[in-house]
């Protein structure tokens, strides 16, 4: 087994097992114990706006597919329709999913099923589409230009894997003077995404989906393991600096080489 | 045949799967398995594509005969699409019977058609981009948008090659924020992007998240 094999097997049992231990720590608590992050505040918000006013929640999911670097984006954007979805169930219309890659559009039409199946209201008139709007970059994003401008949708939620093109649909929102909330791990989107959504979810946040809507403990976590797992790389990056400064680096590689 | 996607069968195919590719990485025994998984995935990923376009062109047929406004533009998308696959598939009969390669159809829609288009687009992106740039001070005035707007302009006068943005320090500066604090901030994203990725990735081989359904 190679060296990175060996790390990737450490940090994923590392992962697991920060995981378990704080699921098992935080099983009683009832309190969630999370920085906020006004993006999920905003979704609770737009989603009670819907419920009192009878509008619609407009969910893109990107254009990422599962079998790519842009897999985690595309699941954390289904997470987050699923816990929308639950949430606004008592909508008098339902959310609206759309999605730029046809593996994701079945997935959200397959989450969107089961959690109307979950809160009884799986009729067909009611159920969100989950539709696959375009497979290219520009088709996708002029495609979900129509849905945006639909005077019934009070605000846009675009979570999952988007490039520049994204800035078409923050800036179709901006113009209907809906909100819109925005995250994804692309980093030139994320810049965009910042300058041009009015509730950016940057980095990692976007990953947190599950965590600050409710989606169990185990999300919470999952937080917290990443808090432990980032100290740990500030503390390695840190040491790296100081025995870089001190020398000591290049006696250390010689040793990790075996050339000693 | 009604496929039930939310048994516990699919719910164990999907995490032992996983299981076996994220194993194949480490383990060098397996890769060979992790690679026909990952085969089967994209062939599964190609059908799916097909299944999308069916669905597209089944939802914009039932907008045009609803009192819907944009109507207009279903039409369009449904005629293109018909017509490209009409033509798509003269082209491989041609390309079948004559026994080479003859996609002179389909490569003219794509240079005349499409390629202006999505130019067309593209352009239109660097507008829109420049108008998002100049509008985030209206939208939020904090501290970190003002640095995000004034780092924005001292980066773009950097750039360019006329006066007064040929002064010397003007490039040095661009180029020092895109060496230290833009690289550094990029790559501290990075790490959390990674971090979310693997816990995202964690949840799903441990049946915590199912994006298949429940």
């Amino acid at each position: 087994m190679s060296a990175t094999g060996f790390t990737g097997i450490v940090v994923i049992v590392l992962f697991v097992g920060l995981m378990v231990f704080f699921s098992y720590i935080n099983k009683d608590r009832k309190t969630k114990n999370l920085r906020p992050i006004p993006a999920y505040d905003k979704i609770i918000q737009e989603i009670n706006v819907a419920v009192e006013d009878g509008s619609q929640l407009h969910i893109s999911l990107g254009r990422g597919g599962i079998t790519g670097p842009e897999f985690a984006a595309a699941l954390a954007g289904l997470g987050i329709l699923k816990q929308v979805i639950e949430k606004s169930s008592v909508c008098d219309h339902p959310p609206i999913a759309s999605t730029g890659n046809p593996v994701i559009s079945i997935l959200a039409q397959d989450t969107i099923r089961g959690s109307s199946k979950a809160i009884s209201v799986s009729d067909r008139i009611r159920n969100p589409s989950g539709e696959l709007i375009g497979v290219t970059p520009f088709s996708y994003a002029a495609g979900t230009l129509s849905i945006i401008r639909d005077d019934n949708v009070s605000a846009n939620i675009h979570t999952g894997w988007f490039g520049n093109e994204i800035t078409w649909i923050t800036t179709a929102g901006e113009r209907q003077s809906s909100p819109t909330i925005a995250g994804t791990s692309q980093l030139p989107a994320q810049s965009v995404i910042y300058a041009s959504a009015s509730d950016p979810l940057i980095g990692e946040e976007l990953f947190a989906g599950g965590a600050y809507l409710g989606e169990g403990k185990i999300h919470q976590a999952s937080i917290s393991a990443q808090d432990v797992v980032r100290w740990i790389i500030i503390f390695i990056i840190l040491a790296s600096v100081l025995l870089n400064i001190l020398g000591i680096d290049t006696f250390l590689e010689n040793i990790l080489a075996g050339s000693m | 045949m009604k496929i039930d996607l939310k048994s516990p069968f699919s719910t164990a195919v999907a995490i032992g799967v996983g299981i076996i590719v994220l194993a194949g990485y480490f383990v060098p025994s397996i890769t060979n398995v992790r690679f026909i998984l990952l085969r089967t995935g994209l062939v599964l990923a190609a059908v799916a594509l097909l299944v999308g376009i069916i669905n597209l062109i089944t939802v914009h047929i039932k907008k045009l005969g609803a009192d819907n406004e944009n109507s207009g533009y279903s039409l369009i998308l449904v005629i293109a699409l018909l017509t490209t696959l009409v033509i798509g598939i003269i082209d491989m009969v041609q390309t079948y019977l004559v026994g080479k390669p003859n996609f002179q159809m389909t490569g003219w829609i794509f240079t005349n058609i499409q390629l202006p288009i999505e130019t067309s687009l593209l352009a239109v992106t660097a507008v829109s981009l420049t108008y998002a740039a100049a509008s985030i001070l209206r939208k939020r005035m904090d501290i970190f948008s003002i640095v995000f707007f004034f780092v924005i302009l001292l980066v773009l006068l950097g750039s360019f090659s006329i006066p007064p943005s040929t002064l010397p320090f003007l490039h040095v500066i661009r180029d020092w924020i895109l060496r230290v604090p833009a690289l550094g901030g990029a790559r501290g994203l990075l790490l959390g992007i990674a971090l979310g990725t693997i816990t995202t990735g964690i949840r799903i081989l441990m049946g915590i998240d199912r994006p298949y359904g429940e």
